[in-house]
Order: C-alpha cells, then structure tokens, then sequence
C-alpha cells in the first residue's frame, strides 16, 4: 500500500468536496487523478458514499480501492462514518446495536488502510450535543479500535468552540479511558473571522485563535482544511491559515490536512470544485514549503 | 445517472404474466451520502393529476422489492447514491402511449441534524422543507415523462 512518509502537516482532500458531482459528472478514480493532480497524497472518503455495495463491498472493490491508492500515490487517511442512532422513526438505537454499527465501519475503515475515522455522533439539541450515551457506545467500539489501530475522531465544527464543555468532555474522556483510539478532528471553521455583508452567523460562534489548537494537539489526528473564499492570488480571506499552518509547525504536529469544500455553490449547474481545491492547494503548498 | 431525481431511463410500464399491472420509474438519491431503508420517508406518487398512495408504490433497491411496511424497520439495507432505486406503482392497465406529467415526494433523515428539522412536519415527503438546502434535495420532484 502506498505511504507517504512525509512529517509534520501533510496536504489531502475530502471526497466530500466533490458531493455535486460524484457519480454525475465524476467517478472515483477522477477524484484520485484530481488529487494527484494537486500533488496531495491523502484522502478522506465518506463510507456511504464513496464505497461500492457498503457496508459490504466485494474482494474486487477492495483490490481496486488498493490500485487507486497505488497508482495516484495516495494514502488512506479519514474514513468518514455516522454513528446513525436515529436512524429508526420510532425509537432510538441501543447503545449495543449502535456499537455494532461502529464496529462494522472499524472493519471496513482497517480493511481499506485507513488509521482514522471522521466518527459523526448523532446529536440531540440545536448546539449539536451528542446523545447522552455517546461515552458507552464509543466504550463500546474501543477494543475493537485498539486492535485495528483506528483512531474514532469527532469532528469539531463551526459554531462548536474549541474552548467549549464539548470539547472538553472528549479530552477529558480521553484522560479518563487512557484511550489512544478516541480523537479530535478540527474543522478549520472553528478560526473563521470574516463574513460576507447580510451573511447569517450562528449566534453561539465565536472564533478561536489558532493558538487554541496548543492544549488540543496531542488528541488531534487530523484536520478539516475548511475554505470558504479563495482569491484569485491563491489566499484564503476568511479563515488566518497562515497563522495556522504556523502553530501547527512551530508545535511539531504530524497529521493531514483534509480540503473539505462545503459551499452550497457546488450545486450550482457548471460548477466544478476542483477550480476551489487547486487554488487552495497552492496556497497551501506555499505555507507549507511542499 | 442523469442530474434530475426523476431519471427518464426506466420509465415503463410494468407486464406480470402478460398483463400490464402498473408503471415503474427510477429515482437517484439527491444526498450526499446514502441511506439505510428506514431513514427514508416515502410519500404520494402523483401522475397525470391522480394520486397514488405509498402502500401502493413498491421500492426496489438493488433487485429486491421493499413495502413501505418493510422499509420503516430495515436499518440495515443499504440505498447507494450511485444506484437509483426503481419505483413500483400499482396501476392496473399502466399508462397510455405518450406523455405524462409525474410528481413523487420523499426525503430522509441525518442522525446529525438537529431534532426540530427531523420531526413529522420538517420531514413531511409530500411538502418542501421550511429552507432548502441543497445538498438534501427537493422533497417532491416532478418531470414530464413519455411511454412507448
């Protein structure tokens, strides 16, 4: 399987970003060329998308998934899951049968080379809060987790702090299990600081300093290169990546950047993402000497 | 797969030892990520102005037929946003030669959005969400269709 052996921050791409045109105007294979393209060498799927038959795909589905990754020189990263708990109308899952679905896309994550796991919980407030037996249900799935060397990784999102008691209640899970397989995953919407003129901004957001990544570095395995507006001179102007790249540096933290691109636009008619993508991979490319 | 929900490969009538016993059509996922059959809420066919109920309109995922019954506990069958799903509606005698006007609603629901845009009344397949959000679809997609 390919390995890029590069330290400190590495560049990748969500498959997400390409959500309008996957399957309509892009296979799988175009996404890996595109990313190869860009000269990034990790990448983020979405299980219930991006894998043929899932939750259970054929020997040759997998074979080919190794052919890609070898071929475009590009290494599994984040295998995006839910924990779907909600997903009956009439009553929620047990905390066993939703362990059993975590630990299904453990297997799966482990069988296609990925080491983390972008693991959605299923919330029950508009803050987003988790159900409240998100702690037996990742309990749960641990020693499974341990033994496959996957990383279950929360993603921590706009208008979520990183300061905030959700934050908080993770990494203190965390000290409290001793746990190597339980993590954070920071969307760079958390630093956002710039917004268009009448854009609606959630209330509860306030924006971190990247500094705020410090204390959090340990338990983070991999982050959510979050764009919202890149110029045509290759900078982002809503977001202060290079302030960001640069805590991420000097701190000596190793990990991928996904590019996830959630713009509504992506739905336009014409649009293409990759346009979006290039243009942040130069910047980032430039900030990160690569 | 064609761009529109409603794809027009697939749309004919249906013959059960030589009787035309109703239509089938195809429908692609408007979602970013497939669904399990129970996170689905199926709603009213509509052709040519009449209405046709969900306990008359059979799911076909991946071969296999599925009631509106059947889907509401299957949390383990899986719809691809690659597959379109082949939509049996009870009709004896089918469609006439020509055109036909085809309405169909259904939506689905994320474990990760908040429970006030996952009730009864958000996710109501037959009526559009209070705001539309792209990368969820339209509940009800319509288009003009022609049997041969």
């Amino acid at each position: 399987m390919y390995h890029y052996d590069k330290k400190g921050p590495k560049r990748g791409v969500a498959l997400y970003s390409y959500s309008a045109e996957f399957g309509l105007t892009k296979t799988l294979e175009d996404c890996f060329e595109d990313i190869h393209d860009m000269g990034a060498h990790g990448i983020e799927i979405l299980a219930n998308t991006h894998i043929e038959n899932y939750p259970y795909p054929t020997d040759e589905w997998v074979e080919k998934w190794f052919r890609l990754c070898d071929k475009y020189e590009i290494e599994p990263v984040e295998y995006g899951n839910w924990i779907d708990s909600h997903v009956l109308a009439y009553r929620d899952l047990t905390t066993e049968e939703a362990v059993e679905m975590l630990t299904r896309d453990i297997r799966l994550a482990a069988r296609l080379g990925f080491s983390c796991m972008r693991t959605k919980m299923p919330v029950i407030n508009e803050a987003l809060e988790p159900v409240l037996n998100w702690r037996e249900i990742i309990k749960g799935a641990l020693p499974v987790a341990e033994k496959f060397g996957i990383k279950m990784l929360p993603e921590i999102h706009t208008p979520t702090n990183l300061k905030s008691e959700m934050v908080k209640a993770f990494v203190d899970f965390i000290k409290e299990t001793g746990t190597r397989n339980f993590g954070l995953n920071i969307d760079f919407s958390v630093f956002r600081t710039r917004f268009s003129e009448g854009e609606w901004v959630d209330p509860a957001f306030k924006a971190n300093d990247p500094e705020d990544l410090i204390p959090l570095l340990p338990y983070i395995h991999c982050c959510h290169a979050k764009f919202i507006n890149m110029s045509d001179d290759f900078e982002e102007t809503t977001i202060p990546y290079p302030q960001i790249i640069k805590v991420l540096q000097d701190n000596g933290w190793n990990g991928y950047l996904l590019s996830e691109y959630e713009g509504a636009d992506k739905y336009d008619d014409g649009y293409e993402v990759t346009q979006m993508l290039r243009k942040q991979h130069i910047m980032m490319k430039r900030l990160l000497g690569d | 797969m064609e761009k529109q929900v409603i794809q027009s490969v697939g749309f004919r009538n249906i013959v059960e030892n030589g009787e035309v016993t109703g239509f089938q059509f195809k429908v692609r996922l408007p979602y970013y990520r497939g669904v399990f059959l129970s996170q689905l809420r199926t709603g009213t066919v509509t052709i040519d102005g009449e209405q046709i109920t969900k306990e008359h309109v059979i799911w076909n995922i991946n071969g296999q037929d599925f009631t509106a019954e059947e889907m509401k506990d299957d949390f383990k069958t899986h719809w691809s946003v690659l597959t379109p799903a082949v939509i049996k509606v009870k009709k004896p005698g089918g469609l006439a030669q020509g055109y036909h006007d085809l309405s169909y609603g259904f939506c689905f629901t994320s474990s990760y959005m908040p429970p006030i845009m996952q009730n009864e009344e958000a996710l109501n397949p037959d009526t559009e969400s209070m705001i539309f959000m792209p990368e969820f679809g339209h509940h009800v997609n319509s288009r003009r269709m022609i049997i041969v």
